[in-house]
């Protein structure tokens, strides 16, 4: 059975055969892959000490700068990526993606309205959470 | 007489949509089988993810996470993790063209890096309760502790299955099954790191904005 | 500290009758079977045949021994409470005191839930799937092995917790802060939490092996819309798993750091939050009801197709309405919790994603009726369960639909309405499903059918049973009757409970008449074999294999090209229009070895749970280690293969022909 293998298991370099892969395309895209995260990760800490951006949008700035760290970490560490070879891992990744997102926004909307409508509200004890 | 009709006997050489090709080989089966665990991990970490947002504020009148967090520590853990995964994506690379010196230095490096990310958390750790500010003291602290300390404990069991993959590499060789385990031990690595860069921007980051 | 901990003498309640009672029976009938088993010299078979096997058919089996034994000890607290409710009215004070009572409906849940209707399920998933799929095993059979005894230890620390020590009072929920150390400082919470957290470990690899097997290892040929139905449902449900056990593993971990060290992610004091521990309990507990129904979904599929002789209507639709429930039961987790406080616009938003999710159900629902119509329908004991279950759970769903209305549920939160409601939706739904597929599929399973007419009595009287059971208690949830009542004083509930009580002990009869049957069934085996491997004359994959199949499933995997694929075939060979494949060559097949890993963990896992929960550290310590041992020889093992000679396989293959009859 030498029929050609279209699937790719997560984290593997997809289409090109392991013995064909150059072993310093490897090396490039590990390496641009670091340098793409350095650069944001400075950028997050940047952002995050700044008198430089308007107040309220800094924690958007964040969240955008760390979901970019986690797509360069997918694509250049993981190698998830749109090809055809990859649809089971990507379907996966986006089922996982969505339920934490379902979790995350859920238990967060929810809780700011539980704890609004049911926790002592008290000056004195810093005892319910502002958000 | 059986039902089963020979798979050699018919459409040979016909090109099969992967989704009619017959069970994957076991590369994939087991990468893609690690792959679903650690997206089972991720929504255990956004569980705890979500209950420290929640109680993120809730200091009971102790220590905050404002007077607490100390961001250069927080950059050079977060250096050392992402150079770690970067150490563990050339290991990659010396293992798929099987070549044992360039593994095992790769493996020793990402090792050391992540044992100096664990040693400076522990010392954070340290001192944070050291200043009276332990889990037990408030619910945002429990939730750090516990959020954070997941993290360092998956880190910690990571350097442990290194160690030992790389015994039985030196026992085995690069063996089909112990290829396989490595590939998994790379997906858990750099899963670690996503996961701390929502850390460090969610708890860390956030944690010390006015 | 002493050298055992918490544990002494007084955690034996030696003076309370009905417990030690149990557990003296229960002792003498463990020492009777394994005294039997072993001077009968069957204990090499055992540990061979069935304790160390990694094959999915014999894991199956053991699940679902595991369960039905279960649902005896869930079904027997359920009768209990009923007795208890029937008498405790005004003046009378019942037999169970509080204390007691309060153990008994929290063990009901646990053990209904997590330790029947979880493990029947996984184990008709493990049996049929691969199978079905015309594959030779799951993708990770050791892992599969290590999950059921992993489920195992769940139920065997839950149990012990009768005889040594308590179990948890505060319902199957656990909700703090009750079931903080401040207000359950004794042990009972903690059995309930480490017994959950071992047995979660075993589903949530469960998971991950069902997910992987299902869509990396298909027969070739197989594409998704050639899969049958119960793979579907079987995928949905496990996708489920992975996507919500986890959430209740970091759950209970939270509230065990509370325990254990002092944390305050749920206490009262401190800034701790325990409403949060109800949202993140019921993020995990709605998902957690469709992982059980899905399966149960696709059981029903398979037998009404098979049955009324006709494909089954609506396939593509059955498809996504499968994966739309699955994806819609993470959306609708608040309805749990509408009384605690969330304002009007948050309750109705899951108030509207709650009546959402009832329409994929309605869609299947007509599928089903459909299919019927227009076949030849044969009214055999797996139909008539699913018969029942149309019939009822559709009520049960209204009755659902109802209580997503926030406003309703205002007045019917908590009371016996409730309990009656998912009562009337997880036994018609789960439970009769799993006995459909268990008539189903046992003489895949065991080389002959169950007896009919015991199958058709149990089934009346559950049928009849639960509804005398479960139909009063809507009217007394609607009178302002509460749920886990000790006693009450408002006489008029009283004739209700007693029709309810009449009931329990109707579905008593009915369990009664399957144990017969399974009795009598073994007796009159040879009477009831099934010889061709197709009893019912099946449209999917299993049935083309020898009842039982051999080790390796399938001599050469099936090629496959079209939905029910040995329909298909059956129908073309009696059109003369192909011919049966005679084989002449076969090739040596390699399946996985046996392997004790399994049957070690568990024992790890029991071992450390007790200690953990009797504050006895070292043992505890102990335990882990031997954990680490454990996988260590798992990683280090040489061989994990054994390969089957070819003339092995052929002589089996010759030997079981599959007669393809009009």
């Amino acid at each position: 059975m030498t029929e050609m293998r279209w699937d790719v298991a997560p984290g593997d370099r997809p289409t090109i055969p392991v013995s064909e892969q150059k072993a310093s395309s490897g090396f490039l895209v590990y390496t641009l892959g670091l340098l793409l995260a350095v650069i944001l990760t400075v950028t997050s800490f940047w952002v995050a000490n700044t008198t430089a951006i308007w107040a309220p949008g800094v924690p958007a700035g964040l969240a955008v700068l760390a979901i970019a760290q986690m797509g360069v970490h997918l694509v250049f560490f993981l190698h998830i990526t749109t090809g055809p070879d990859s649809t089971n891992n990507v379907l996966a990744l986006a089922f996982g993606v969505l339920i934490v997102f379902l979790v995350l926004a859920g238990s967060l909307v929810i809780m700011a309205n539980l704890n609004e409508n049911m926790m002592p509200h008290t000056e004195l004890m810093n005892l319910q959470m502002q958000r | 007489m059986n039902v089963a009709v020979e798979m050699d006997a018919v459409r040979q050489g016909e090109l099969l949509d992967i989704s009619e090709a017959g069970p994957a080989p076991k590369r994939i089966i087991a990468g893609f089988g690690f792959w679903i665990f650690l997206l089972s991990d991720i929504v255990m970490f956004s569980a705890l993810f979500a209950s420290y947002a929640v109680l993120a504020k809730a200091s009971a009148g102790g220590l905050t996470g404002v007077q607490l967090f100390d961001q250069r520590n927080v950059a050079m853990e977060t250096a050392l993790l992402l150079l770690s995964s970067y150490t563990c994506g050339m290991m990659s690379l010396a293992i798929n063209s099987r070549r044992y010196l360039a593994t095992f230095l790769g493996a020793v490096v990402t090792f050391l890096l992540g044992a100096a990310f664990l040693a400076l958390e522990l010392r954070e750790f340290q001192g944070m309760i050291a200043l009276g500010a332990t889990p037990e003291r408030s619910a945002f602290l429990s939730a750090f502790f516990t959020l954070v300390g997941s993290h360092g404990l998956h880190v910690t069991v990571g350097l442990a299955w290194l160690v030992l993959m790389m015994v039985q590499l030196s026992l085995r060789g690069f063996q089909d099954v112990v290829v396989r385990r490595l590939h998994c031990f790379s997906l858990f690595w750099h899963a670690l790191d996503i996961i701390w860069v929502l850390i460090f921007t969610v708890v860390y980051l956030m944690g010390v904005l006015p | 500290m002493t050298l055992l901990g918490k544990l002494d003498w007084s955690a034996v309640p030696f003076d309370q009758p009905i417990i030690m009672g149990t557990v003296g029976g229960v002792a003498v009938a463990i020492v009777s079977i394994l005294s039997w088993v072993t001077l009968k010299g069957y204990v090499p078979y055992l540990w061979r045949e069935w304790i160390t096997s990694v094959d999915h058919k014999r894991i199956g089996v053991m699940y679902i021994v595991l369960a039905l034994v279960m649902l005896l000890r869930g079904f027997a607290d359920g009768i209990m409470m009923r007795t208890q409710q029937a008498v405790a009215a005004g003046g009378a004070q019942g037999y169970l005191p509080p204390e007691h009572f309060d153990q008994i409906f929290s063990a009901h849940g646990t053990i209904m839930i997590f330790f029947v209707a979880m493990p029947l399920v996984i184990g008709l998933m493990n049996f049929a799937v691969p199978l079905q799929l015309g594959v030779r095993d799951v993708a990770f059979p050791t892992m599969n092995s290590i999950s059921f005894w992993l489920t195992a230890s769940g139920v065997l620390l839950t149990n012990v917790s009768l005889a040594v020590g308590e179990f948890a009072k505060t319902g199957w929920f656990a909700y703090p802060p009750l079931s903080e150390l401040q207000f359950s400082p004794g042990v009972g919470v903690d059995y309930y939490l480490w017994s959950l957290q071992i047995s979660g470990v075993g589903t949530l690899l469960s998971g991950v092996n069902f997910v992987t097997t299902i869509l990396k290892m298909r027969a070739p040929g197989m594409s998704y819309m050639r899969m049958p139905v119960f793979c579907w449902t079987a995928l949905a449900s496990n996708l489920l798993i992975v996507a919500a056990f986890p959430v209740l593993t970091a759950l209970f971990a939270m509230l065990l750091l509370d325990r254990y060290l002092g944390f305050h992610f749920f206490t009262v004091d401190a800034g701790g939050n325990a409403m949060m521990y109800v949202n993140l309990f019921w993020v995990w507990g709605h998902p957690e009801v469709y992982i059980l129904v899905l399966p149960a979904f696709g059981i029903f599929s398979e037998v009404t197709a098979t049955f009324s002789g006709k494909s089954l209507f609506g396939y593509r639709s059955m498809v996504l309405a499968t994966m739309a429930i699955c994806v819609l039961s993470y959306t609708v987790w608040l309805h749990h919790f509408f009384t605690m406080g969330a304002s009007a616009s948050v309750n109705a938003f899951f108030g509207i994603t709650s009546m959402i999710i009832g329409v994929p159900t309605g869609v299947k629902v007509f599928n089903w009726l459909f299919t019927m119509y227009g076949g030849r329908v044969r009214f055999t004991v797996p139909v008539l369960w699913t018969i029942g279950f149309m019939v009822s759970f559709v009520f049960g769903g209204l009755t659902g639909v109802l209580l997503a209305l926030p406003a309703v549920d205002w007045q019917v939160h908590n009371s016996v309405f409730l309990v009656a409601h998912f009562h009337h939706v997880i036994i018609p739904g789960v439970l009769f499903g799993c006995m459909a597929g268990y008539n189903y599929w046992f003489p895949k399973a065991f080389g002959f059918k169950l007896d009919e007419r015991w199958g058709k009595a149990a089934f009346w009287c559950w049928f009849i049973g639960f509804h005398l059971a479960f139909m009063p208690l809507y009217v007394t949830g609607l009178m302002g009757m509460p749920r886990r009542l000790q006693h009450y004083d408002v006489l008029s509930w009283q004739p209700w409970l007693l029709v309810a009580e009449a009931g329990a002990l109707v579905i008593l009869i009915g369990i009664i008449c399957q144990i017969v049957q399974l009795v009598v069934s073994i007796r009159h085996r040879e009477k009831l074999r099934d010889t061709t491997g197709d009893p019912w004359n099946g449209r999917t994959l299993e049935w083309s294999t020898a009842s039982p199949p051999p080790a390796w499933n399938f001599a050469v995997l099936p090629r496959v090209d079209e939905l029910d694929a040995f329909w298909a075939h059956k129908q073309r060979v009696l059109a003369k229009q192909e011919l049966p494949v005679r084989r002449h060559a076969y090739r040596p097949i390699e399946v996985p070895k046996n392997s004790p890993v399994g049957f070690v963990t568990a024992f790890v896992a029991v071992v450390t749970g007790f200690a953990l929960i009797w504050h006895i550290w070292w043992m505890a310590g102990f335990g882990v280690l031997g954990a680490a041992v454990t996988l260590l020889a798992f990683m280090f093992r040489t061989k994990d293969e054994v390969e089957i000679p070819a003339n092995e396989v052929g002589l089996f293959d010759r030997a079981h022909p599959v007669e393809v009859s009009p």
